[in-house]
């Protein structure tokens, strides 16, 4: 069976990042490479709409896409259409310190 | 190649020899099934050539028993047959035949077949060996992942997990390495302080970065640091040694049995559940902190949660692999059927036992899919003696001699840090009269709380009778220690050894002179010495305390002057 498990869409330097279902460490490459290699100044918004669990890994990878993709600059970095579940693992982590969400 | 072959009919064999022969290999010959069996195990060919029809033993039968012999070698065996029916080629190969050659012999195809079958045995021979070194490789991997584990196990059980009387833990690792932390260890004023870290993976990479965590935990726990001193050095150590992607959601709990104080500080860990003395949730602390590894900790990330630790509470602090653990049928247990025991209708003394039940019930045979720990502090217990601790961390002993050292702690030094684990420190590597820690630490905390809390911030014990006030108590005095302006603490160490009688020149123990002085208003002396028996209730601060484990307590001026005389013998 061949996947998407994630969707990245490119509208003049805005990246998308559609994620799936389930969003885990067997992401990680998919994920990295949504944002490897961009132009630097490149904004990301990452939509949840989909995601139903993500474990503390996808934690870490937001960090990373956060570090790498975007120079550690949170205005850069939206996080969009998280559901409860999801909010509450980003409420947790108290990750609203880190990132802008709507 | 060495080629054994196996026919009754002395024709066959002599042609086959010369055939062989001539081709450079060396040739073996039986003339029965059993003969060639022998023969197999004496001169360990390469490649066997079977007759079918034999006197005795005939070449099925030596087929299966030469192929049941080696289950790691392989000896490929060519069938010789006048028969070419299907049948019988069938048997063959069910016998353990590799191969068939039928008779007439032609010789370009017994090449041809010879050589087919070196190439298969080659290839075999060289999976074997890749085999043996991976499983040779594999078992080298598990035996350092072994001593691995035993180094770790021992660094991170170091402390008082096991033997608090106050603590029920329960940890199930998924893999070799635990990826949850959980570690406990008495401070020197004999509070408890625990803590649950959960590292982003499993398995070893999330043990290496639990060591130096566990150390700084027992380190400075030992030398009498606040939880948010603990979770601050943590976190510089982590941002230095972690990859960005990693980083430890965290709880630290602090239980005060003196100031009958619960302290949290809960950094990306599931809500710590606190039960009343009827299994009721009365409290939860969420996580309101960053978890450790992410970011530099502001002054307000060090702060943390007080609770006033009321008789019969018990406190409940999980990993999310408990909320998080799958059922057979990819369910989660979540947090409604984890608080769901928490109703008041479960008998509190075996709510954490419940729960394991319930949790081991709903995973049933499902695998495990992230390390799980379950924790519970029975607080009417805090007060126990741990069993069996003995002074873990020897020092060397300076024979007692006379020291004398004065410390004066300004307004600005005060809102700023506790001064006290340093200077304790201090005192104790100059002399260091094993065995005293504790109760020199008490000591000197206590009265040092006195002169800042009631000498300086004019804070009065009383408010903390009510469960309001006990909040009430602590929020008053971090705001008033932020607006302090003036006054400071002096504190006066005098040591005097003290010659024991039996040999003149070696002492063996000495006396410590405490003078702890602030610049407040000073106390009502009268008042003090008949509040005394009464101090040691609800949240009060132990002057008593201090008087029975000093040899004697006074004080001076207008009461704003402790006076301290410690005894100790080695």
């Amino acid at each position: 069976m061949v996947t998407m498990p994630i969707h990245t869409h490119d509208d003049a330097g805005v990246i998308t990042i559609t994620l799936d279902d389930k969003f885990v460490f067997s992401d990680h490459r998919a994920f990295r490479a949504t944002y490897h290699d961009r132009p630097p100044g490149s904004r990301y918004v990452v939509d949840f709409r989909r995601v139903t669990y993500m474990d503390s890994s996808a934690l870490g990878m937001l960090l990373l896409l956060k570090e790498e993709g975007a120079a550690g600059d949170r205005s850069r970095i939206k996080l969009i259409n998280c559901n409860d579940q999801v909010r509450k693992i980003l409420d947790v982590a108290n990750f609203v310190q880190m990132f802008t969400m709507e | 190649m060495k080629i054994l072959i196996v026919d009754d009919d002395p024709i066959n064999r002599t042609i086959l020899q010369r055939l062989l022969g001539k081709e450079g290999h060396e040739v073996i010959t039986a003339d029965n099934g059993r003969d060639g069996v022998d023969g197999y195990v004496r001169h360990e060919p390469d490649l066997v050539l079977m007759d079918i029809r034999m006197p005795g033993m005939n070449g099925y039968e030596a087929a299966r028993e030469i192929k049941s012999l080696h289950a790691t070698r392989f000896t490929p065996i060519i069938f010789l047959t006048a028969v070419t029916d299907d049948e019988g080629l069938v048997q063959c190969i069910d016998a353990g035949g590799d191969d068939f050659l039928t008779k007439p012999f032609n010789r370009t195809i017994l090449q041809a077949k010879i050589g087919a079958m070196e190439r298969i045995r080659q290839l075999h021979a060289r999976l074997t060996l890749q085999k043996e070194e991976l499983e040779q490789h594999q078992e080298r991997v598990h035996q350092e992942l072994e001593v691995g584990r035993h180094i770790f196990s021992h660094i991170v059980s170091a402390g008082h997990l096991q033997d608090a009387p106050c603590l029920n833990h329960w940890t199930s690792p998924m893999t070799l390495f635990n990826g949850d932390l959980l570690v406990a260890s008495y401070n020197p004023a004999g509070g408890l302080h625990i803590m649950l870290g959960d590292f982003t993976g499993h398995g070893l990479s999330a043990a290496v970065a639990a060591m130096p965590v566990a150390d700084i935990f027992y380190d400075m726990t030992a030398q009498g640091f606040s939880i948010g001193d603990l979770a601050e050095a943590m976190n510089v150590k982590l941002l230095s040694i972690m990859p960005r992607r990693m980083f430890c959601a965290a709880c630290l709990i602090e239980v005060d049995h003196r100031q009958k104080s619960i302290n949290i500080w809960n950094g990306g860990l599931p809500d710590v559940l606190i039960a009343d003395e009827s299994g009721r949730l009365v409290q939860r602390v969420v996580s309101s902190r960053m978890p450790l590894g992410i970011a530099r900790m502001t002054r307000e990330d060090r702060k943390v949660e007080i609770l006033e630790m009321r008789p019969g509470f018990r406190v409940f602090l999980l990993s999310d692999g408990v909320t998080e653990a799958t059922a057979p049928d990819g369910s989660m247990y979540g947090v409604e059927r984890l608080e769901s025991h928490f109703d008041g209708h479960h008998p509190p003394e075996r709510l954490f036992e419940t729960i394991l039940k319930d949790l081991e019930q709903f995973r049933g045979n499902a695998e495990q899919s992230d390390d799980i720990s379950l924790l519970e502090i029975v607080c009417d217990r805090a007060s126990e003696e741990p069993k069996g601790v003995e002074e873990k961390r020897q020092r060397t002993a300076i024979p007692p001699t006379p020291w004398e050292v004065n410390f004066t702690f300004s307004a600005q030094t005060l809102k700023t840090v506790d001064p006290l684990p340093t200077i304790i420190t201090a005192v104790m590597n100059l002399q260091a009269p094993i065995g005293h820690r504790e109760r020199l630490y008490t000591i000197l905390a206590e009265l040092f709380s006195n002169a800042l809390d009631h000498g300086l911030l004019k804070l009065d014990t009383r408010t903390k009778k009510t469960p309001e006030g006990f909040l009430q108590y602590y929020s008053e005095r971090e705001e008033r220690l932020a607006r302090l302006k003036e006054g400071s603490i002096r504190l006066e160490l005098n040591h005097f050894p003290r010659w024991n009688g039996a040999t003149e020149n070696e002492p063996s123990g000495g006396e410590i002179h405490i003078l702890m002085e602030d610049t407040g208003a000073g106390f009502d002396l009268n008042q003090i010495h008949t509040q005394l028996h009464g101090n040691l209730g609800h949240g009060g601060r132990g002057i008593a305390l201090v008087k029975s484990l000093c040899h004697s307590l006074d004080y001076q001026g207008r009461g704003n002057c402790a006076k301290a005389v410690y005894r100790w013998t080695a």
